[in-house]
């Protein structure tokens, strides 16, 4: 049985989370805001990565779970493969999506490049956007989080968005 | 017959925990799914003495006691699930199939968005129906 | 395996016998001992002991009834009789004297062989007859003899042997021959016993099954005796087989006793099977074999006044396994060939597991036998004391005592019973036995490391422990236990274990134990495991239900407020809190009890100021079953001065409220009463006095008189899971309503410093300069504080941070020179210095104490700084005081950037003298490099420029300029190469900012050297007030390079003309060396002059001698005009020189000039230094 998600959903969802989060319920206070909105993505990364590794061999090592996420479980979420995987070995992962779903259609509020334009235009205006941007990146690198850890790999999951579409995800794994 | 069916979380704790025995002795059944952890604990971490079946979610049998055999299964989520049967004579192929039925029950009560991760498994209708396998199973009549 | 008798432990080996020649015994027996495989020896020193072998119990016995003698299945001494007395061969050792001389000897030998030979006959024991010879006589031995011999003894040639024993080789030889013969001999004597016990097993000529199981039993001993083992375990397995098969069908015995009989020859078969597979390093068949020995046993326990029996032979027999598993093991590492058998786990692999059954067995038994023991008659019949084991393995016979003689007589399953059962109280206590086992268990699993099957043994241990009233040892078991089932979460094992410690601090009247475990026990999460179903045997607290912890949370209670229990209260065995008792606990971090009382402790602010309030919220949790009421709080801090004290109104008067301390704040509220799981959250305002860290430490909670818990505070910012709860299910709240106080609170809050009521002034008198003492002023003004023990710190840093001046920094590098900027010390107001203060001044670091200063007074001081390089810095000065004595201190902290600039920049020139050119050779062909370093002509002298530029913006006084020579050339250089005059010292002088000094000086190399050294400038300065010191800048001036000019040119003219005036121009070319130099000489044309004189020649000039140009010019213009110009080649040194531009100008005036002034003012003599150019 395939499941399907409506697409439009899933973003206005994202997109509802977000602004409940940021903007009403703890607007004065954005880390407890992320902090939130992070957890919700665990609980989910956790619960999808229960379903999708049933009749999986148990894996041998980190970079085995890390390819997990980057294949079925990301093509599960996504219909599409994370495209460049980078190590350093020591336990840092890169995941880059080049056009990740969920900021695709993400565009730069007009006014505020305006506002921004008056001293330093990009800088001004990056900033922002990066900043909204950045609210909606903390449910994927929760997701991510989740889905480790539930494999029994604790860590911590960052993003960067400096050329949008594209978005790479940092896993630091703790030791 | 099944007596005892556990499911055992990261921190070896037991997140579910169910005997099916007349007799009231659920403690010793406690104490017999406690100490099995410690053959699950030797699986995972001397992998080179499970040969072949290396990273199989199924562990097979962990170890007999007089009266019951106690079964291993351990998801790649570290979840275990134990498994204590007073049938002696039993096909790892049955219990494999029982293993794999059990885990898609655990999946859809872990699934639940009302449940939290890491908390014991309070769901009734996940005790429903892995009373339901557990009655439909039976080691016997396979031989 | 001490259970069994040595000769069945060890495997057989094969014994003989050797008669005569005692001398040669010990020899002999060593040798045989030491074969491979090795032979025991039964040595007898003579012919007259030889009947030892044949010498049968049975004789001695023969009063049995012949139908108890058959009614057997295994002789208990009959293996033991094989092992020791009867032989497989026996030699007997003869001189060879008795064979050759007497007659009479030759008779005795007969006499002995026919003896011997009677002996063995009947159990056709082999014969061998050694004949001992000298080496020396070893030929006087003849066949005949020997041939007699051999007749006489009835064997053929080849075990008629000589033994030479006084020659090293021949007796060795001797022994190995000896030694072959008796291995060979042995292994047919046993193999013609075994095959003819097997044919009696073949033909099945046996009375009855016994017989079957007799003769198994032999041909499997035999076959050991010749290391047949395959043989052997063959054997052993069908006699095993057939004896159980006996358990159904025989009828010999009263079915107890044969039960009991078969269980111990099945026991003996089984040990043999069991040996033997695993010293043939067949495990995996040990271990299947061993479990089907088990299943086809373990039903079999008999009736139940004899089934502990059954429990103590079983337990035996796991012990046994487990055993000789461990002493296998050692060998054989790991079972990884086992892995496909999946019947099979690795924990049969382990003694440990075996150890364990066999203490649960064991504790079987312990219970069998104490129900058997009170279903005993009371009269113990005397009776049973004459029963002894019988001549069969397994069974007991009375003996009965008649007189010379004695009987056995068969026995009732009643007497037998009896019997047993009596033996059993004379034995060692089960329990020793069962802990015993249970550590063997419990370190082989600790040794697997694993940890869970160790704690379920300690468990066991612990459980007997209290059994048997051992509450010490029972306690110190159950407590280990404790950190695992908390850790894990498993609330049903934690709940058991808890059980018993609280029954054993009971025990043991501990009332802080006590109340401790119970205090846990009612706050473990037992409503998810009790709602799902009950369970006995767990422990003294019985089954884990919501009603039970309710019954533990009520008697704690009851106890710690001092109520006496109605109907319970003696069932406290002395528990009790009291005046006399009070009770304190802690909880901490780590602490079990926090689900018993967890505090979170935040503060609403992070920083606050001193004095001002802040709030404080204070979050209780328990997790106690029922409702607790709390007498009264304390809340600690570690300033204690913010202690204070919550009062619950309702219990006002049973809390100790007696002894607060009456300073104390009081708060009252209605009432303190925490629910499950519920957040009681309280918020009280709270000032600091003390400026620092106000971090609260404690809360202690009183409930009833004489019980306190003290409670470790915790911040809700890095607040753990409660341990055991975090596994539940359950409605979570937060500390405090505030999730930014939940998320971030903390129980620590920083107070501030009061604000400082004092100036700090730093005057700031613009930059500093290098070389002089410069001063800073620093004012201090009270205007709100008074000032007490002040102490003023300065600290000098850099302000890029690099070369930090810190005050270890300098300590390391004592070397001044790299050292930029010096705090030379602080000038304090001589009127006001007070001696006592401290006073630390080093290179960048200062301290100074401050005099008291009353609100109002000022003080100041003098920073004393030199800079030895131009660079910025940042002065860091603060004041730290006292505004009144004790009070915490103020601190006011101020720095100033001082820029620290070069005063003066001295430069300088040097120039050749006037009209008055060497040729210097390394001036023509300049290198790059050498573009460094001035040449100077030697015995020229040359003329030294320095100037000194103001650089600042202050006027500054010039008080001398004069070259001083530099330490080192004074050593290096006896004699000064050279004079350096100047003209006279002028008076101080005043150089506005910007304005530039010149001196000149003359130079006048007169050594040969090829470098010079100048010496340095020396300046001495100072600002231009009176108050300022003199300073002195030094400034070394780089070397010269000396060289001597082979040819130096003059030209002379005067100083000015007249405009048609003729005048002489000379250019004289002197040639300093002592070689003829051939000189070009051309003359440029100039077009204000008329000039007579040569032009283009060449000339010859002698050594140390002068050749003079001389020209008559005629001005015909006027103003500042070029000479024609004499360009000069040096042939030899293919060097043309000029003089230079400067040197052929002269000025002419358009008429002869009137001077009103000296006329020596406008003409600069060369050798005359100017006394100072204006620039």
């Amino acid at each position: 049985m395939v499941r399907e998600v409506s697409e439009s959903c899933m973003d206005s969802l994202l997109t509802e989370i977000v602004s409940s989060y940021c903007n009403r319920f703890y607007a004065t206070k954005p880390e407890l805001a992320a902090r939130r909105i992070e957890a919700i993505g665990y609980q989910v990364g956790h619960q999808l990565t229960e379903r999708y590794t049933i009749e999986r061999p148990r894996f041998n090592d980190h970079l085995e779970a890390i390819k997990f996420i980057c294949k079925d479980f990301w093509f599960e979420l996504f219909k599409k493969q994370i495209d460049n995987l980078k190590t350093n070995h020591r336990g840092t992962f890169v995941l880059q999506d080049n056009k990740f779903r969920w900021l695709s259609r993400v565009s730069v509020d007009p006014s505020v490049e305006i506002s921004g334009a008056a001293q330093e235009p990009s800088v001004m205006s990056e900033n922002k956007s990066a900043q909204a941007t950045g609210l909606h990146l903390y449910f994927p690198c929760g997701i991510i989080r989740g889905a480790l850890s539930t494999l029994g790999i604790p860590c911590a999951v960052t993003a960067d968005i400096s050329n949008l579409p594209a978005c790479s995800f940092v896993i630091r794994i703790k030791v | 017959m099944i007596v005892c069916i556990a499911v055992v979380g990261h921190q070896n704790n037991p997140l579910y925990i169910q005997s099916f025995t007349e007799a009231d002795d659920a403690l010793k059944l406690h104490h017999i799914v406690h100490c099995s952890l410690d053959v699950v604990d030797e699986r995972v971490n001397n992998p080179k003495k499970s040969g072949p079946m290396l990273n199989e979610t199924f562990l097979g049998l962990l170890y007999p006691t007089e009266n019951y055999k106690v079964y291993g299964y351990l998801t790649n989520t570290k979840v275990k699930f134990i498994l204590v049967t007073t049938d002696l004579d039993v096909r790892d192929a049955d219990v494999r199939n029982f293993f794999r039925r059990f885990h898609s029950a655990y999946l859809d009560a872990v699934s639940n968005p009302f449940h939290v991760p890491g908390k014991k498994i309070t769901s009734k209708t996940f005790a429903e129906r892995v009373s339901n396998i557990v009655k439909s199973v039976s080691f016997h009549t396979t031989g | 395996m001490e259970h069994y008798p040595e000769e069945l432990r060890t495997p057989p080996v094969t014994l003989v016998c050797i008669v005569g020649h005692q001398d040669l015994h010990a020899t002999i027996s060593t040798h045989l001992h030491s074969e491979q495989p090795p032979i025991n020896t039964l040595a007898l020193p003579d012919f007259t002991k030889i009947s030892i072998i044949d010498k049968s119990p049975k004789e001695n016995d023969n009063q049995l009834p012949s139908a108890y003698t058959s009614s057997g299945i295994i002789k208990r001494d009959w293996l033991l009789k094989h092992r020791t007395r009867v032989p497989a061969v026996v030699a007997a050792l003869f001189d060879a004297d008795q064979l050759s001389g007497d007659p009479a000897q030759w008779l005795q030998v007969c006499t002995d062989l026919e003896n011997l030979k009677a002996v063995i006959k009947g159990r056709n024991i082999k014969l061998v007859v050694v004949v001992v010879v000298r080496f020396n006589s070893k030929d006087s031995i003849t066949e005949d003899s020997l041939a007699s011999l051999r007749k006489r003894a009835e064997v053929d040639a080849k075990y008629v042997i000589t033994f030479i024993p006084d020659d090293a080789s021949e007796l060795n030889q001797s022994l190995n021959r000896l030694g072959n013969i008796f291995g060979e001999l042995a292994v047919t004597f046993y193999r013609d016993e075994g095959r003819r016990v097997k044919t009696r097993l073949e033909k099945k000529s046996y009375g009855s099954i016994e017989f079957n199981v007799r003769y198994c039993f032999k041909v499997a001993i035999y076959a050991e005796f010749r290391r047949d083992w395959a043989e052997a375990l063959r054997m052993y397995e069908d006699g095993y087989h057939a004896l159980r098969e006996m358990i159904g069908t025989s009828t010999r015995l009263p079915p107890i006793q044969r039960l009991v009989e078969i269980k111990m020859v099945a026991e003996q078969f089984h040990f043999k099977i069991s040996t033997l597979l695993l010293h043939g390093g067949k495990v995996v068949e040990a271990i299947k074999w061993f479990r089907q020995h088990n299943a086809s046993y373990k039903k079999l326990t008999g009736p139940t006044e004899i089934n502990f029996f059954h429990w103590e032979w079983l337990a035996r027999q796991f012990l046994v396994f487990a055993e000789l598993l461990e002493t296998t093991n050692a060998t054989i590492s790991s079972p990884a060939s086992t892995v496909a058998d999946r019947t099979s786990s690795d924990w049969e692999f382990r003694p440990a597991y075996y150890y364990q059954l066999a203490a649960q067995y064991l504790k079987e038994k312990k219970s069998c036998v104490e129900i058997a023991v009170s279903m005993m008659p009371a009269e113990t019949d005397e009776s049973c004391d004459s029963i002894v084991p019988s001549l069969y393995v397994g069974q007991y016979a009375r003996l009965l005592d008649l007189g010379e003689t004695s009987v056995m007589q068969l026995i009732t399953d009643e007497d037998y019973t009896l019997f047993a059962l009596t033996e059993e109280g004379k034995k060692l206590g089960d329990s020793t036995e069962i802990i015993a086992l249970l550590k063997k268990a419990y370190e082989a699993y600790n040794n697997l490391k694993f940890q869970r099957a160790a704690s379920f043994c300690t468990l066991l241990m612990a459980k007997e422990y209290f059994l048997t009233s051992d509450y010490t040892n029972s306690k110190q078991h159950f407590d280990k236990l404790t950190s695992l089932y908390r850790q894990e979460g498993w609330v049903t094992l934690l709940w058991e274990v808890l059980g018993y410690l609280r029954e054993c601090s009971r025990k043991l009247s501990s009332a802080q134990d006590f109340i401790s475990y119970s205090l846990e026990m009612s706050a473990l999460p037992i409503s998810s495991i009790s709602s799902l179903q009950e369970m006995k045997d767990c422990g003294p607290a019985g089954s884990p239900s919501l009603k039970q912890v309710e019954n533990i949370h009520k008697e704690v209670f009851a106890i710690v407020r001092e109520e006496t229990l109605n109907e319970e209260g003696e069932n406290m065995g002395g528990i009790e809190v009291n005046s006399d008792h009070p009770l304190h606990l802690e909880i901490d971090l780590v602490s079990p009890l926090r689900v018993v009382l967890l505090t979170s402790v935040a503060f609403h602010e992070q920083i606050v100021k001193p004095q001002a309030p802040t709030s404080i919220t204070l979050s209780l949790l328990s997790q106690l079953p029922s409702p607790v009421e709390i007498d009264q709080l304390e809340i600690q801090f570690n300033q204690s001065e913010c202690n204070f004290i919550i009062v619950n109104a309702q219990r006002r008067e049973s809390s100790s409220i007696s002894h607060i301390h009456p300073d104390r704040r009081v708060e009252t509220v209605p009432v303190i009463q925490l629910f499950t799981n519920k957040w009681l959250r309280l918020t009280y305002d709270i000032k600091s006095v003390n400026s620092g860290k106000l971090e609260c430490t404690y809360v202690i909670a009183r409930i009833g008189p004489h019980f306190s818990i003290s409670c470790g505070a915790e911040s809700p910012a890095n607040m753990h899971d409660l341990p055991l709860w975090k596994f539940e299910e359950r409605l979570e709240a937060s500390p405090t309503k505030d999730p930014a106080i939940a998320f971030s609170g903390m129980k620590v809050t920083q107070v501030e410093e009061p604000d400082p009521q004092v100036d700090l002034i730093l005057g700031s008198t613009g930059p500093a300069l290098v070389g002089e003492n410069f001063l800073l002023p620093v004012t201090l003004t009270s205007k709100g504080h008074s000032v007490e023990s002040g102490e003023l710190k300065i600290n000098l840093v850099d302000t890029r941070g690099v070369g930090l001046l810190s005050p270890r920094e300098t300590e390391h590098t004592s070397s001044s020179d790299n050292l930029h900027v010096e705090l030379l010390g602080v000038l304090c107001d001589p009127t006001q210095d007070n001696n006592d203060g401290i006073r630390k001044v080093q290179q960048s670091f200062g301290l100074v104490s401050v005099p008291f200063l009353n609100v109002g007074d000022s003080w100041s001081c003098n920073l004393e700084i030199q800079w030895h390089r131009p660079k910025p810095i940042m002065l860091y000065v603060s004041l730290g005081y006292s505004p009144s004595s004790g009070a915490p201190k103020v601190h006011i902290h101020k720095s100033l950037q001082i820029e620290g600039k070069t005063p003066v920049v001295i430069s300088h020139r040097l120039m050749l003298p006037f009209r008055r050119d060497p040729l210097l050779l390394s001036r023509l062909k300049r290198s790059p490099e050498s573009g460094q370093t001035v040449s100077l002509p030697v015995n020229e002298t040359s003329i030294l420029v320095v100037n000194a530029t103001n650089c600042t913006e202050v006027p500054l006084k010039l008080l001398s300029m004069s070259i001083s020579e530099d330490d080192a050339t004074q050593k290096n250089k006896a004699k000064t190469t050279c004079t350096i005059q100047s003209g006279i010292d002028n008076d101080p002088t005043l150089l506005v900012p910007g304005e530039e000094f010149k001196k000149v000086f003359t130079v006048k190399p007169e050594l040969n050297a090829s470098k010079l050294n100048l010496g340095s400038v020396c300046l001495r300065w100072r600002r231009d007030h009176e108050s300022s010191k003199e300073v002195v800048t030094k400034q070394s001036l780089p070397d010269v390079n000396l060289e001597s000019p082979p040819l130096v040119i003059t030209l002379e003219c005067p100083p000015h003309g007249v405009l048609g005036e003729p005048f002489t121009y000379f250019a004289r070319i002197h040639n300093q060396t002592k070689l003829l130099q051939e000189v070009k000489f051309s003359l440029s044309d100039s077009q204000s002059f008329v000039l007579s004189g040569p032009h283009n020649d060449t000339t010859f000039v002698l050594p140390l001698s002068e050749y003079i140009l001389s020209y008559k010019l005629v001005p015909l213009s006027s103003g500042s005009l070029q000479l024609p110009r004499v360009t000069i080649t040096s042939v030899r040194y293919s060097a043309g020189f000029q003089p230079t531009t400067a040197a052929s100008t002269i000025f002419i005036f358009p008429s002869k000039p009137q001077f009103l002034s000296e006329p020596e003012k406008k003409s600069i003599p060369a050798d005359q230094a100017p006394q100072q150019i204006t620039a």
